[in-house]
């Protein structure tokens, strides 16, 4: 296929509402996650992965952290002369992007300005590494003008967000339903999918779309009968968004070996800003178990199932269990902390016990200091 | 081409044979430092930091895995479109090429290259150290002193001097005399290979030695000497932080080793001074249930579940259970299996130590010579229950049970 035959959206707000504390001053595109990365690098390494350079993020509000962390894009080999990164913020005398529709009508521009035959779409809320190449072809071998992405579950828990598709033999989509909690097993979408230029252009051009709020919901289902529609099975791990709950799951099914080994598949890596810091140190005090941990930390307490991000310091006498420990969080002298979520440099004084549970992890702000 | 006011010669040709087979497949200068880090990074990073920002790179000894390191410099800042960072292997002209035949001869090779950029001053620059020197310091004295030459100098216990080039000064810090590995050294400041010309200066010399058919093409043993003949005006620059060779196995090991050490302040990402490297797509370390790790250094895809203590894990190395790393520095890619004993080892890239095999020994201070740091070279296997012993140099497979 021709360099430039396939262009791909990010949308970078995507459920943005759904996790409030985290997301109230960053798109969820920006959302930390995993020690170093960011949720977008998720979304960008699949595309990139997959030879596509020319990528539009388009965003709403919040999206300052977002361009911070992009930059030229040469982190994920975007930095081009042809194609690269193109930030398509809102410009329509302050109003802001409702939904999926109204944010590719915006986008409008850039899909039909580029020199693609194909659009690949991607929602920022889903952790996964997914195969684009072989979506791309299998659209191109059924003759799709839509083919959409899902993931077969045995039951919604993980899902409650998105749509389920019944399909035929051949993968044909025959019904688009809202994902709903009591259905067993079936097929879910991820939010991302490949569209002909030309399927797409019609669907963003039709006056009558113009209300609909949602893409998949509202859109996609009175195509059904005169646009070929197919799904494309992604069967490696999946982490949808949605939630504290989920973002706290999702963190911690990384130290899981084969997770790990799906995620962060070595044919195709995911990228991210780098920061130029030292390996981590561990002290002659450390204890550390089960736990995943990014360079830059320095480590002289006990860590334990734990995810810890860049630059992160446990003194002499905490401990630390069952939490995700954000860039830069400082946890000072015989502080505990079990089950807690703390953003970004947030300073844990010593001594001081934190604790959430299980079902619902103690989140600290940005900057906080306790 | 904007004129720019310094340009940096990095002398990155040496083949570093007294490492052995970790500069087997490639350049000194390339090789792997810190956990994540390559010996280059150190000058590139110094270059940057002191707002030097045109360096030109002298390779010649096995150059692919280095230029494919620099690449565009990116990592450094050093991608410019007016200067930036440029790899000056040797080449040919119409009356022919040749080889650098020395130091001073390669630079003198590449004079057309600092030319484009008519520069006042040429910092010269080796890849062969560990250290971090802020040079716009050492310029501006340049400068001040109206000196055609300064020179790096440090001190060194009296009793090591005889390993060095040693700089003779003036209390004003004005070089009189240079002896190279004196045996009865008359002062104990060591020239650290940095070398501060003024450009009109280093261009006269470097032609007359040139010329000069009996000489080695050395900017120590014979430019130098030639500029203090002519009573050019010589300065010391002195400098105190820290500094390391790292020319032979011990010392590499060492230089590794101060990084755990808490009486030694090598800070490699002090914000206002950070050391730029290099750095793959690669995920966060994993310490698993089983792993014990203390005083040591991990980096990125590193999976541990034995044990570590004072010892530094490069990129994507795994430590199975029931494994221990003592005392040693194990680089990129590499595998010790399950119940595996490394102790005063350098286990080079992509290595798999196998089974309940034992490479290395603590040091025995009673043993005189026959003790020292064991080298595995890059790529090699080590079978199951073998045994390897102080100072070995392993450059082939070790079969099962096999004792070296």
């Amino acid at each position: 296929m021709r360099r430039s035959a396939v262009s791909a959206i990010i949308f970078s707000n995507s459920n943005d509402r759904t996790l409030k504390e985290l997301t109230e001053n960053r798109s969820m595109a920006s959302l930390p996650f995993g020690g170093r990365y960011r949720l977008i690098d998720f979304a960008l390494s699949n595309l990139v992965n997959a030879g596509i350079s020319n990528i539009g993020i388009i965003t709403k509000e919040n999206y300052r952290s977002l361009m911070d962390h992009i930059g030229s894009g040469v982190y994920w080999d975007l930095d081009r002369k042809n194609g690269g990164i193109h930030v398509l913020p809102p410009y329509n005398k302050g109003r802001t992007n409702k939904g999926y529709f109204e944010a590719l009508m915006r986008a409008k521009d850039f899909i039909t300005r580029s020199n693609c035959d194909y659009v690949v779409t991607c929602e920022s809320g889903i952790v996964a590494n997914i195969d684009i190449t072989a979506l791309v072809n299998q659209h191109l071998e059924s003759n799709a003008d839509i083919t959409i992405v899902y993931r077969k579950a045995s039951c919604a828990d993980k899902y409650e967000n998105t749509m389920m598709l019944k399909l035929d033999e051949n993968k044909k989509i025959k019904e688009l339903v809202p994902a709903n909690s009591s259905a067993e097993s079936g097929n879910y979408t991820l939010g991302v999918a490949v569209f002909s230029k030309s399927a797409l252009v019609n669907i963003i051009s039709s006056d009558e779309n113009i209300t609909a709020k949602d893409f998949y919901l509202d859109i996609l289902p009175k195509y059904i009968d005169n646009v070929n529609l197919f799904g494309f099975e992604h069967d490696g791990f999946v982490s949808v968004m949605d939630c504290g709950k989920s973002f706290f799951n999702a963190n911690m099914e990384l130290l899981k070996k084969e997770v790990r080994d799906d995620l962060f598949n070595k044919e195709r890596p995911i990228y991210t800003k780098t920061r130029d810091d030292m390996p981590t140190r561990y002290g002659i005090y450390a204890d550390v178990s089960n736990s995943f941990i990014a360079d830059g930390c320095i480590i002289d307490g006990t860590v334990k199932n734990s995810v810890l991000f860049r630059g992160v310091r446990v003194k002499k006498g905490a401990v630390v269990e069952n939490s995700i420990l954000m860039q830069g969080v400082e946890v000072f002298e015989n502080a505990k902390l079990k089950y807690v979520i703390s953003d970004k440099n947030a300073v844990i004084s010593a001594n001081s016990p934190i604790s959430g549970s299980d079902r619902k992890a103690f989140i600290l702000k940005k900057n906080q200091m306790i | 081409m904007t004129n720019k006011k310094c340009v940096a010669m990095l002398l990155a040709g040496g083949q570093g044979s007294r490492l052995g087979v970790l500069t087997g497949k490639l350049a000194k200068p390339a090789v792997p430092y810190g956990g994540k880090y390559r010996i280059i990074d150190f000058p590139l990073s110094n270059c940057i930091n002191s707002g030097i920002d045109t360096v030109g790179i002298l390779t010649q000894y096995k150059p692919l895995e280095l230029n494919d390191y620099i690449g565009s410099g990116k990592p450094w800042d050093l991608d410019r479109s007016n200067g930036g960072v440029h790899i000056l292997p040797p080449y040919q002209g119409q009356k022919g090429g040749d080889w650098y035949k020395g130091t001073a001869n390669a630079v003198y090779q590449n004079l057309g290259f600092i030319e484009r950029y008519n520069p006042k001053y040429v910092i010269i620059l080796s890849g062969d150290h560990i250290y971090k020197m802020d040079y716009s310091k050492m310029i501006s004295e340049h400068k001040s002193s109206g000196a055609a030459c300064t020179i790096a100098v440090m001190q060194v216990p009296y009793d090591e001097a005889s390993r060095f080039g040693i700089m003779n000064t003036d209390s004003d810090g004005a070089v009189y005399e240079f002896e190279e590995k004196p045996k009865n050294p008359k002062s104990n400041l060591a020239s650290m290979g940095i070398y501060v010309f003024t450009f009109e200066k280093l261009k006269k010399y470097l032609c007359e030695d040139e010329a000069n058919k009996g000489s080695s093409n050395d900017f120590g043993k014979d430019v130098i000497p030639a500029m203090l003949n002519n009573n050019e005006k010589l300065m010391a620059y002195r400098f105190s932080d820290y500094w390391k060779d790292v020319g032979t196995v011990d010392s590499l090991w060492e230089a590794n080793l101060d990084l755990l050490n808490p009486k030694i302040h090598l800070n490699l990402s002090d914000p206002n001074w950070k050391i730029y490297s290099r750095t793959n797509a690669l995920p966060p370390q994993h310490i698993t249930d089983s792993a014990k790790v203390e005083n040591s250094l991990i980096t990125a895809g590193c999976c541990v579940s034995g044990k570590i203590d004072y010892s530094i894990l490069y990129e994507n190395v795994t430590v199975e259970e029931g494994a221990s790393v003592e005392y040693s520095i194990v680089m990129p890619g590499s595998v010790i299996k399950k119940g595996a004993n490394v102790k005063y080892s350098i286990v080079a890239e992509n290595v798999v130590v196998g089974e309940n095999a034992n490479v290395g020994v603590e040091p025995d201070y009673n043993g005189g010579d026959k003790w020292g740091i064991t080298v595995i070279g890059a790529g090699i296997s080590v079978g199951k229950n073998a045994k390897i012993g102080a100072k070995q140099m392993i450059t082939e497979n070790v079969s099962e049970g096999e004792k070296i």
